[in-house]
């Protein structure tokens, strides 16, 4: 087990940049998740982390091991594919037991080794099979356990869930997390999932266009996103914005709306009056509001989950979605009021995107 | 290992083949070119350069320009016969019907044999005297006498020509039912939903759809068929008097049996230039589709 | 149900010319091959004949020297083979899975050379042959054959490398395998069956090639298979039929029948390769 830094990394194909110049901590023992949209360079990242991609400037470093020209076969990491890469010409055990075998250990010691990843992993009864014969859920199973017997420094997953159905990557989701907690090998995990970072990482790195946008906790990102882009991309259904100009008062501080409604904003040390800006608030933030306070909205859809009731409203040309835990009745153009509390409220520099 | 090493290891891969290749191939087009140029006396020595006197031989010779144009009649009767053949059997073959497997493998039969076999067993069949197509005519009540099919060159090449397109078949076949299998059945359904008929469906989904392959099957047709020598050369060896030779079967005699050298090296660069220029007909037709399949696939990502 | 029943009688009908025309030569072949040698030129012709002469086979192989032609094609056919898959599948294996400047203009050459056809070359081929002393030796042929089968066992080669998935490889390189090690335990193993049809091919290619072969062989113990049929026919006077027709039988049968079986997997590589 071991830290990994990453210093200036860039990767360049031709004339073509898909990573900027990339720093990054990752600090032993801990699961990072890299998150962004496809073509953000994550899974770039990754390989070049895994030695799969050369490097074009910066360096990588496993503990205090300069990698950047080890190959693959020797940087000690273990990888999980996204899919699979089990070798079809091999029965479950010849897959989990290939690397050691690779290594010349003992015949007892691998076996050891492979029947103790199998039965953490549930896969006992299935090793003399061969992956054609294996369920998608299975097939990860296996993937996760040929890197498990190997006790890597580093594991590396690719978007290992992507190929399964929704249900079964909840499961699958909290597998994975259950055996970091228990074996608490260094871990970086590629998704483009915003949920699986949530739920699974220690730490998210949110990643767009060759660029990091912020790294945190998953907590501090949803709470307090950097920029536009992060506020955007963490939380399902995402964060509404509504475009208008601030304006600083003494006797307080609103932002006027482009159809003319004042939203109170709290007084920001950084915010200037007149300054364009984008008001941010998260659908489950919202709240239902009588008389005069508030901003009036007409119900478009109403989608009842069950566990709550989502409502898409519109705010003159913006659209704007709320999520009420309460059992509201509401009909299509019916014109409610809805405020959020001060403290749940974001604001951006239009221009910058970044957060006042 | 070093970068520039790690560069130049699929370049060692492909190297070796290359080498055989430009040997194999490249050496005896330069050989041919310089060949053409020479003088070649009668024992097959190059007794000295004489320019371009070999092609003005070529282009005086009314043998040449007799093959000629039997090689444009032969190309063209052959690849436009079995491409109207083709074409129907092809939408049959991919049509879900019962013995399907078995008409399949009938109809791709003349490709496992090869083109020397064929034409043998062809010349005893139009034997003329005693050969069971005759026979089966006669035995039919088609015919009284027996026909000397091979023995004056018009019905000698029209039967050459009717070998040639069966034994094209299975090949052209197999590119078209290629493109069948490819197209998009949702198209078909569509078509169907709007009231196609049949005959609308293939005219203006099938047929444009099928289009690069009927490019693709005309093209490596012309340059097969332009190049076969076994059945015209195993039939009648370009005979009677000439009246079935094409370019490849008088270059040959030429060459070998009259040790025309030169005057033989001449025609085969005539032909090189031929074959050079559909092949560059292909190359283009080959990156026009692929050129033609490269955004749609981008499109399909992004959605 | 009745409608297929329909579709697939008025099918057979439409098909049934060419299915006639296309049998009649295996028809006449194994008519031929068996029947005495005095029912050979009988007037009127007739398909009919007294007795199925099998001895006709036996016969053939000791007068003409078939086992001879035999020995030789198999050895031409199979070293070629050999030859052009191994230059073949590192080539193909450098296309399918490395960036390398000039990839596309050895992709164009590899086209160039499948169109070149050896009879436009025929005769540089033998001069060749002749400045390497290499005429009325079969290893002329071996060279020829596998230089031309090159770009079509590269192409079909890289059609079925593509398919085998990347990821295979650099799983084992992440569990600790070498570049040669992940090729010789991984990829090889799962190229297998693409490489023995792309050889069964080749092989084929060159048992039936007949130009070449006629071209550089001088010697009638030299010949190949087709070359000695076709000897058997051309230029002589009273040509044995029947012998020539069980030679061709024999010559043609074992391969037909491997043809037909394997061609689905022709059409398989083809839809890959070359149209696509």
């Amino acid at each position: 087990m071991s830290s990994v830094t990453i210093r200036g990394i860039k990767k360049r194909y031709g004339t073509l940049t898909v990573l900027h110049g990339i720093d990054l901590d990752i600090e032993d023992q801990e699961f990072v998740v890299l998150v962004g949209p496809s073509g953000c360079g994550k899974s770039t990242l990754l390989r070049m982390i895994a030695g799969l991609e050369s490097v074009s400037s910066g360096s990588i470093a496993i503990g205090d091991r300069v990698i950047n020209d080890v190959p693959p076969k020797s940087r000690d990491i273990a990888m999980v594919f996204q899919n699979y890469a089990l070798y079809p010409h091999m029965s479950v055990y010849e897959n989990m037991s290939f690397s050691l075998r690779l290594r010349r250990q003992a015949k007892d010691v691998i076996d050891r080794k492979v029947r103790e990843a199998a039965e953490i992993l549930n896969l006992g009864k299935f090793l003399d099979r061969s992956p054609r014969q294996l369920s998608g859920g299975q097939r990860q199973r296996v993937a996760m356990g040929r890197a498990l017997v190997r006790d890597a420094q580093v594991f590396l997953f690719d978007e290992p869930l992507s190929n399964l159905d929704a249900k079964l990557r909840v499961v699958m989701r909290v597998e994975i997390k259950a055996l970091h907690q228990r074996l608490k090998t260094t871990s970086v995990y590629v998704t483009h999932d915003q949920i699986e970072a949530m739920t699974m990482a220690d730490r998210i790195v949110v990643m767009n266009a060759g660029r990091i946008e912020q790294i945190g906790t998953p907590l501090q990102l949803y709470d307090t996103p950097a920029n536009l882009f992060v506020a955007d991309f963490i939380g399902s259904p995402s964060m509404n914005f509504i475009h208008g100009t601030l304006h600083i008062g003494a006797s307080g501080a609103h932002v006027q709306t482009e159809n003319g409604t004042r939203l109170a904003v709290p007084l920001m040390a950084s915010g200037r009056d007149g300054q364009k800006v984008v008001y941010g608030v998260r659908p489950e933030h919202m709240t239902l509001t009588e008389g005069d306070a508030g901003a009036p909205v007409i119900v478009e859809v109403v989608e009842p989950t069950g566990a709550n009731i989502q409502v898409y409203c519109k705010l003159g040309e913006t659209s704007v979605c709320a999520i009420f835990t309460d059992r509201h009745e509401f009909r299509p153009d019916q014109q409610i009021r809805l405020t959020c509390p001060l403290e749940k409220i974001h604001l951006f520099d239009a221009e910058s995107g970044l957060r006042l | 290992m070093s970068k520039v090493l790690q560069k130049s290891v699929p370049l060692l891969m492909i190297l070796p083949g290359l080498v055989l290749a430009i040997t194999i191939i490249g050496y005896p087009i330069i050989d041919l070119a310089w060949t053409s140029m020479q003088e070649v006396s009668r024992f097959g020595k190059l007794s000295g350069f004489n320019g371009f006197d070999n092609f003005a031989e070529v282009f005086a010779d009314p043998l040449f320009y007799g093959s000629l144009v039997r090689t444009g009649i032969w190309t063209l009767a052959v690849v436009g016969g079995t491409l109207l053949i083709s074409m129907p059997v092809a939408i049959i073959l991919n049509d879900d019907f019962f013995g399907r497997g078995l008409a399949r493998v009938i109809i791709m039969l003349p490709w496992a044999l090869s083109l020397t076999m064929t034409a043998v067993v062809w010349r005893w069949a139009l034997n003329g005297r005693s050969g069971l197509l005759n026979a089966t005519l006669m035995q039919a009540g088609l015919i009284d006498q027996p026909v000397e099919w091979l023995a004056t060159a018009s019905t000698a090449f029209t039967v050459e020509i009717l070998v040639g397109i069966l034994v094209s078949i299975p090949f052209t076949t197999t590119i078209l039912l290629g493109g069948l299998s490819s197209m998009p059945q949702d198209a078909y359904e569509a078509a169907v939903v709007d009231g196609a008929s049949g005959w609308s469906q293939f005219r203006y989904i099938t047929l444009p759809l099928m289009k690069p392959f009927i490019n693709i099957a005309i093209v490596l047709n012309v340059i097969y068929v332009f190049n076969s020598l076994p059945i015209i050369w195993v039939m009648t060896e370009g005979g009677p008097a000439n009246g079935t030779d094409i370019l490849v079967t008088y270059l040959y005699k030429l060459a070998f049996r009259f040790g025309q050298l030169g005057k033989a090296s001449a025609i085969s660069l005539v032909m090189f230039g031929i074959l050079l220029v559909f092949t560059v007909l292909y190359v283009v037709l080959l990156s026009r589709n692929e050129a033609d399949a490269a955004p749609e696939k981008d499109v399909k990502d992004e959605i | 149900m009745r409608s297929k029943l329909r579709r697939s009688i008025l099918y057979w009908l439409v098909l049934l010319p060419l299915v006639v025309v296309i049998l009649f030569p295996f028809g006449v072949m194994f008519v031929t091959a068996v029947r005495p040698r005095a029912e050979l030129f009988v007037y009127p012709p007739t398909w009919g004949f007294s007795e199925f002469r099998w001895e006709n086979f036996s016969e053939m192989w000791e007068k003409t020297n078939f086992g001879g032609a035999l020995l030789n094609s198999v050895y031409v056919s199979v070293t070629a083979t050999v030859i052009a898959l191994l230059l073949s599948i590192p080539a193909a294996y450098a296309m399918s899975r490395y960036h390398f400047s000039g990839k596309g203009a050895y992709r164009t050459f590899l086209l160039m050379t499948q169109m070149m056809s050896p009879i436009v070359l025929v005769l540089g081929l033998f001069r060749l042959m002749m400045a390497l002393g290499l005429v009325n030796n079969l290893n002329s042929l071996v060279l020829i054959y596998a230089a031309f089968n090159m770009a079509f066992t590269i192409w079909m080669l890289q059609s079925y490398f593509n398919s085998i998935p990347r990821d295979l490889e650099e799983a084992a390189w992440m569990d600790g395998a070498s570049h040669f090690t992940s090729l010789v335990r991984i990829f090889l193993p799962l190229a297998v069956p693409a490489i023995a049809v792309t050889a069964i091919f080749t092989f084929i290619n060159s048992w039936n090639e007949f130009v070449l072969a006629l071209t550089m062989m001088r010697s009638s113990a030299d010949y190949t298979l087709p070359v000695q049929i076709y000897a058997q026919v051309a230029g002589r006077y009273q040509v044995e039929w029947h012998h020539v027709m069980a030679a061709t039988v024999l010559a043609t049968l074992p391969v037909a029948i491997v043809f037909s079986w394997l061609q689905r997997y022709l059409i398989r590589g083809m839809a890959l390769g070359a149209v696509k």
